[in-house]
């Protein structure tokens, strides 16, 4: 059974919400546990675990409060990723310009620090007042099909 | 599996009083640490999500969606929610903490902040024509309690305020009927702003360009509305930024007023043309006028010499909230030396959260933030015997306000 790590950054619990409904749909398959990226450790990545992050945007296309304490301990740590594969979901708001740039922050630093994302970046735009949970189950969906 | 927070059986029956952000916030949380207990909102309005529903703009429809966020607590995760249901006047907090191990107060502060100057209504004789924002945005929103009936903005506007919330009254002011009938805004208030209709808004803050309160995306965002030209005094707005200071508010409303185009010849003949002036550094003084307000004096919030005297069909003042003087419900009837505001603890088993806990400041997510950790202090407050659990919860109202 493959194991994975769910990390969630949030800022309204949106992103809390995808990452728990990711959870129990993998349940079955796969060995998966979640964590608020706040309280997710950077000495705890680790190859033989796929790595899923949901993470919404704040404000003027900045990480939401629950990522910047992991974005700033990659930044200053700078652990060496190589060999970590993951798959990014973007939450954000297409009304303003920097609609999902929260997670492209994220995703930035952890190809910087030489993790491969495999699978298509999912992207959900809450403009229309959807939630996006569907729309991540399904983006799940294609990623296991394709990994 | 969630290795955040691994559920605890047997929690203790809870009632939290309101169904805003921090309201909803908080059940959440505690419902993932008790998946058993007994957890009821109260409010006393019919519908959920408080300033969700009524304060957040009709047209942030992705800020809105956190309600859908909040629906599944309901629908899906066993947490009660009773409406129409005022503590302290349909049920009393006695009756409710005799019922409930936990009780925690989220009903937020609803009441507009004064102005405090002359002219204003407070006694009887103030003027006409000068509205609270949350007044505005309730009625924007559809609340059951308030009415268009005496609302008249006029065609020139003054806003008194420079947050997120002045902002939004600029951009609803100026958008078109068919856009505001899209979000939902009922029909006499989409008639109450377009019976000027609005032409030309000023909106006044006290702080500098560079300090002032709004967000830089709710500045971009006004610069989507058609046919506005956006001003503000050179002296005013090229203030130095200093150390430490980040420039990037007044950045933004340099780029609005540099972006936004003079009306044209035909539009400004079809009348369609609509104007925006900000001015910063100046505090409220006095509002004049018989009956009606029809100006508003400011002087310089720095002391110095100076006036600015606004011709104002209305006022909207928007400098923050505070408890409401009609409240049934009050925070400081509760306090004693035994409380703890820092923690949310009222007394053992009463606590409060959200705007009520810590004055109106932060959006949404501010009290999401705010909604955990008071979670954390009433989950380790039960683990350590602070208060005992048992009482029967929902069960052990009252017959009549358990319908």
């Amino acid at each position: 059974m493959s194991k994975t790590v769910i990390l969630y950054g949030t800022e309204s619990g949106n992103a809390e919400l995808v990452a728990e409904d990711l959870a129990a749909e993998m349940a079955g398959d796969h060995e998966v546990s979640v964590y608020d990226m706040s309280d997710f450790d950077v000495a705890d990545f680790d190859p033989a675990v796929f790595v899923v992050v949901v993470c919404s945007t704040h404000g003027d296309g900045e990480l939401p409060g629950g990522a910047k304490p992991l974005f700033e301990a990659l930044m200053s740590e700078r652990p060496d990723l190589a060999g970590i594969t993951y798959a990014m979901f973007g939450l954000g708001d297409s009304s303003y310009e920097t609609y999902s740039q929260g997670s492209e922050i994220i995703d930035r630093a952890f190809t910087e620090l030489g993790a491969e994302r495999v699978g298509v970046y999912g992207r959900h735009n809450a403009s229309d007042g959807s939630l996006p949970n569907d729309d991540a189950l399904e983006w799940m969906r294609a990623l296991f099909e394709f990994a | 599996m969630h290795t955040s927070s691994l559920p605890q059986a047997a929690g203790p029956s809870i009632a939290i009083v309101g169904s805003g952000p921090s309201g909803c916030y908080l059940a959440h949380f505690l419902r993932k640490r008790w998946t058993d207990s007994d957890i009821v909102i109260f409010d006393r309005l019919s519908l959920p999500y408080g300033l969700v529903r009524y304060g957040v703009a009709p047209d942030h429809t992705g800020t809105k969606a956190v309600t859908r966020q909040f629906d599944r607590l309901f629908e899906r995760d066993g947490v009660r929610f009773v409406g129409k249901t005022e503590i302290g006047r349909d049920i009393t907090m006695h009756q409710l903490r005799a019922a409930f191990d936990v009780v925690v107060l989220a009903t937020g502060l609803p009441a507009d902040r004064a102005l405090g100057i002359p002219g204003e209504r407070g006694a009887d004789d103030g003027l006409t024509g000068v509205y609270g924002s949350g007044r505005v945005t309730r009625l924007i929103n559809g609340h059951p309690e308030e009415s268009a009936d005496e609302v008249h903005f006029g065609s020139r506007v003054t806003i008194v305020g420079h947050g997120n919330v002045a902002i939004d009254l600029v951009r609803l002011l100026l958008t078109s009927p068919e856009e505001l009938r899209s979000h939902g805004v009922a029909e006499d208030v989409v008639g109450r702003i377009m019976a000027g209709p609005v032409r030309h808004i000023d909106v006044v803050g006290r702080s500098c360009a560079v300090q002032a309160k709004f967000d830089t995306n709710m500045i971009r965002e006004l610069s989507k509305i058609p046919n506005v030209q956006f001003f503000a005094a050179d002296r005013e707005l090229h203030t130095p930024v200093g150390d430490g200071q980040d420039g990037t508010r007044r950045d933004a409303v340099a780029a609005l007023i540099a972006e936004s185009v003079p009306a044209s010849p035909a539009d400004a003949d079809a009348d369609v043309a609509r104007t925006v002036r900000f001015h910063f550094g100046w505090a409220p003084d006095r509002l004049t006028g018989t009956g009606s307000v029809d100006a508003t004096v400011f002087r310089r919030a720095d002391g110095s010499v100076g006036s600015l005297e606004l011709a104002s069909d209305s006022v909207l003042t928007a400098i923050g909230f505070s408890e409401a003087v009609d409240a049934s419900l009050r925070r400081s009837d509760h306090e004693s030396a035994d409380s703890h505001l820092d923690s949310g603890r009222l007394a053992a088993g009463l606590y409060c959260v959200g705007w009520l806990r810590r004055g109106p400041h932060g959006t949404i997510p501010a009290n999401r933030t705010d909604a955990k950790s008071v979670a954390d202090v009433v989950g380790a407050a039960f683990a350590a015997g602070e208060f005992p659990g048992g009482k029967p919860g929902f069960g052990g109202l009252p017959e009549r306000n358990r319908v």
